[in-house]
C-alpha cells in the first residue's frame, strides 16, 4: 500500500509512550524480585492463619508472564521489547512491594488484622467469594452501563441543543446550570422516595452525576467549532440535520470526550454510594454488607475488584476515544 | 426571462455587483467601511481575478458575492437573481481550505454530493474527481495526513463536484510552495477550460492572476475600492516568460504601486 503514514505515526507514538529503553539487567531484576516475593511467602512462616494458595498461583503466573516478556523481548518481538523494557523497573518495584506487604502483615503482624490484611488473604477471600463477587460485579457493571449510557445521551443532546440554538440556550441554560451544580448525592433521600423501585432510584442518581459534565463540555465544544465549517456546509447544500450529523457532532466530539472522562469518575462514586444505600446486589452493596459483619478482608476484596473493573472501563473509553478521534493530527 | 422587480428591464451581466458597501463595527463601536461602493460585472464562463494588498477587503467582497454575508448597501445578482444567502450553485473555496478534518479526503469530496443527491449519490463522479485531482490512494487519509497541495485540490473537488454556476476561490494557492502552487494553478486552469465554470479568484500573486484570468480587478485598501479592471486577453495557454506576459505584469505593478 502506498499510504503508510498512519503506520509510521503509530510506531512513533508507541516509541514515545514506552520511552524507557530495553535493558536486560532490569528484566532480570524484575524476575528476581517476584521470585523473592514467592520464596519469602513459601519459606517464612506466618503469624496469621492464612491460606496462601491463591497468592502463590498469582505470583507464579506473574513470574511466568515476566519470563515470557523477557524471552519475547530478547529473542522475538520488537513490540514486546518496547513494552517489556519500559515496564521492567516498575515490575521490579512491584515485586519488592509485594514482598514487603507480605512481611508487614501476615508474616510479622506489624500491621495486623482485622483492619490490615495481606494481599494473599485478599486473594483468598476473592477465591472464596467468587460466585458472589462475580454476581455483584455483573450487577454493578449492568447498572453502571445503563445509567452511564443514558446520562451521556441526555448530556450530549442537551449540550448540542444549548450550544446550537439560541432560543433553547436562553430558556433552558439558567435552569440547567442551577440543577447541574447540585451534587448528585444530595438528591439521594428524594430519589429513594420518589422512584417506585430502588433500582430506578440508583439509575437516576448516576444519570444525575453524568449528564451535567457531558452537557456542558458538549455545549462548549459546539460553540468552539470554527464558523468556516458551518459556512462550508451552507455552500455544500447541507440541511440542518446534516449539519448536526456532519459538523456539530464530530466537531464537538473532542470536548464530548473530555466531558465523558469527567463524568466517568463521578459516575463510579455515585455507583458505589447508591449501591451502598439502596441495593440488594452490586459491589457497593457487598462492601456495605461486609462492613456490617465486620469482615474487612471482604472490603479489600471488593476494592480490588473495583480497581480492576473501573480500570477496564477507563481503558475501553480510552480506546473508543482513540477510534472516534483518529482524524486528529497526532500530538507530539 | 423574468428579472427581479428592482432591476426593471435592465440588461444584466451574468454576475452583477452593484454599488456594494460593507460596514462593520470596530473596537470603539464606530462604523467602519470595509469596502466602499464596488461595481463590476462578470460574464458567463469568464475568469476574473481580484488582486490587492492584504487587508483590502478581497475576502469580504467574495463573501458578499457568495451570500455568506449581506452588504449594507447595494446588491449582488447572479443570472438576474439577487443573492441573499449561500447556495450550492455558488461554490466557495475557503482561504484555509475549510475541509472537515474529521472526514476522509473521499468523504470531504462526496459529502456535498450526498447532501444534494441523497444516499444514492453518483459514486462514479466522486471517483472521477479523485482521479482528475490526483488523489488516488489517499481516499481514506484525513486532511491532517495529506500535503497542503492535496488538501487544496480536495477543497477544489469538493466544490466543483456540485457543478456550480459560479466558483469563488479565496487564495486557494496562498499557503503553498512555488512548485505545488504551479501544479494547483494548472489544475484550476484545466478545470476552468473544460467545465466552462465562471470563476472568481482572489489572490495577491500578480503572476497567478495574469496566468489564469481574462480580467483582473485591482483593489485599493482603506476602504476597499476598485482601482481598475484590467483586460487580460493573452492567448491560452500562457507562458510566464513571454514578452506580453512580462509587459502585462509591469502594467499591473504600476497600477498597484500608484496609491
Ligand atoms: N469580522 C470583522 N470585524 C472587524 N474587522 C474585520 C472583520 N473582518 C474583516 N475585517 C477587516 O476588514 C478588512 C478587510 O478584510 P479581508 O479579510 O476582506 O481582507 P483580505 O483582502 O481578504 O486580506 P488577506 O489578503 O489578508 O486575506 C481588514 O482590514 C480586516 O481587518
Ligand atoms: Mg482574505
Amino acid at each position: 500500500m502506498s499510504f503508510s503514514k498512519k503506520r509510521e505515526n503509530s510506531s512513533n507514538t508507541s516509541e514515545k509512550k514506552y520511552w524507557k529503553s530495553w535493558n536486560i539487567k532490569w528484566n532480570f531484576f524484575s524476575i528476581l524480585s517476584v521470585l523473592v516475593a514467592l520464596l519469602e511467602n513459601v519459606f517464612i512462616s506466618s503469624k496469621e492463619n492464612v491460606n496462601n494458595g491463591s497468592y502463590r498461583i498469582f505470583l507464579g503466573c506473574y513470574l511466568i508472564y515476566l519470563v515470557f516478556i523477557y524471552l519475547g523481548g530478547h529473542y522475538f518481538s520488537l513490540k514486546v521489547r518496547l513494552f517489556g523494557g519500559h515496564f521492567a523497573q516498575l515490575n521490579f518495584i512491584l515485586g519488592i512491594l509485594l514482598c514487603v506487604q507480605d512481611l508487614l502483615t501476615e508474616k510479622f503482624s506489624i500491621f495486623s488484622l482485622p483492619y490490615f490484611v495481606s494481599f494473599a488473604q485478599v486473594l483468598d477471600q476473592i477465591n472464596e467469594d467468587k460466585s458472589l463477587l462475580l454476581q455483584s460485579t455483573g450487577a454493578s457493571l449492568l447498572l453502571w452501563s445503563l445509567s452511564f449510557a443514558f446520562g451521556t445521551l441526555i448530556g450530549i443532546v442537551l449540550g448540542i441543543l444549548i450550544g446550537r440554538y439560541r432560543q433553547f440556550n436562553y430558556w433552558s441554560l439558567p435552569f440547567l446550570k442551577v440543577i447541574g451544580i447540585i451534587p448528585a448525592a444530595a438528591w439521594m433521600p428524594l430519589t429513594m422516595v420518589i422512584f417506585p423501585t430502588s433500582y430506578l432510584a440508583e439509575i437516576s442518581l448516576i444519570v444525575l452525576s453524568v449528564w451535567f459534565p457531558v452537557a456542558f463540555m458538549t455545549k462548549g465544544g459546539v460553540e468552539n467549532i470554527s464558523p468556516t465549517y458551518f459556512e462550508a456546509a451552507h455552500t455544500l447544500g447541507f440541511n440542518e440535520i446534516r449539519i448536526i450529523r456532519k459538523v456539530v457532532i464530530p466537531g464537538a466530539l473532542p470536548n464530548i470526550f473530555v466531558g465523558i472522562f469527567t463524568a466517568t469518575g463521578l459516575s463510579f462514586t455515585m455507583l458505589v454510594i447508591s449501591e451502598m444505600v439502596g441495593a440488594r446486589v452490586g459491589l457497593g452493596w457487598y462492601i456495605n454488607w461486609a462492613k456490617g459483619t465486620g469482615n474487612y478482608t471482604q472490603v479489600y476484596a471488593a476494592i480490588t475488584i473495583m480497581a480492576i473493573l473501573f480500570s477496564c472501563i477507563f481503558i475501553v473509553i480510552n480506546k473508543l476515544q482513540g477510534t472516534a478521534l483518529r482524524w486528529r493530527p497526532t500530538v507530539n | 426571462m423574468e428579472t427581479h422587480s428592482e432591476l426593471g428591464g435592465m440588461n444584466l451581466a451574468f454576475l452583477d455587483v452593484k454599488n456594494i458597501t460593507r460596514e462593520l463595527l470596530n473596537n470603539n463601536n464606530k462604523k467602519l467601511k470595509i469596502i466602499d461602493n464596488i461595481n463590476f460585472s462578470v460574464e458567463k464562463g469568464e475568469f476574473l481575478s481580484i488582486i490587492g494588498p492584504s487587508g483590502c477587503g478581497k475576502t469580504t467582497l467574495l463573501r458578499l458575492i457568495s451570500g455568506l454575508d449581506r452588504p449594507e448597501e447595494g446588491q449582488v445578482t447572479v443570472a438576474g437573481e439577487r443573492i441573499v444567502k449561500p447556495d450550492v450553485s455558488r461554490g466557495y473555496v475557503f482561504q484555509n481550505g475549510g475541509l472537515y478534518p474529521w472526514e476522509t479526503i473521499e468523504k470531504n469530496i462526496s459529502l456535498g454530493l450526498e447532501a444534494v443527491q441523497g444516499r444514492n449519490f453518483d459514486r462514479n463522479l466522486v471517483k472521477h474527481f479523485i482521479e482528475i485531482m490526483g488523489l488516488q490512494n489517499f481516499e481514506n487519509a484525513y486532511p491532517s495526513q495529506v500535503s497542503g497541495g492535496m488538501a487544496q485540490r480536495t477543497a477544489l473537488a469538493r466544490s466543483l463536484i456540485l457543478q456550480p454556476q459560479l466558483l469563488l476561490l479565496d487564495e486557494p494557492m496562498g499557503a503553498l510552495d512555488a512548485f505545488t502552487r504551479a501544479d494547483v494553478q494548472n489544475i484550476v486552469f484545466k478545470l476552468w477550460r473544460d467545465t466552462k465554470t465562471t470563476m472568481i479568484l482572489v489572490t495577491h500573486d500578480i503572476d497567478e492572476a495574469i496566468y489564469l484570468s481574462q480580467k483582473i480587478l485591482v483593489m485599493t485598501p482603506h476602504p476597499g475600492r476598485v482601482k481598475e479592471v484590467v483586460k487580460n486577453d493573452l492567448p491560452f495557454p500562457r507562458k510566464r516568460d513571454s514578452t506580453n506576459f512580462l509587459k502585462q505584469r509591469r502594467k499591473l505593478q504600476e497600477i498597484l504601486s500608484f496609491e
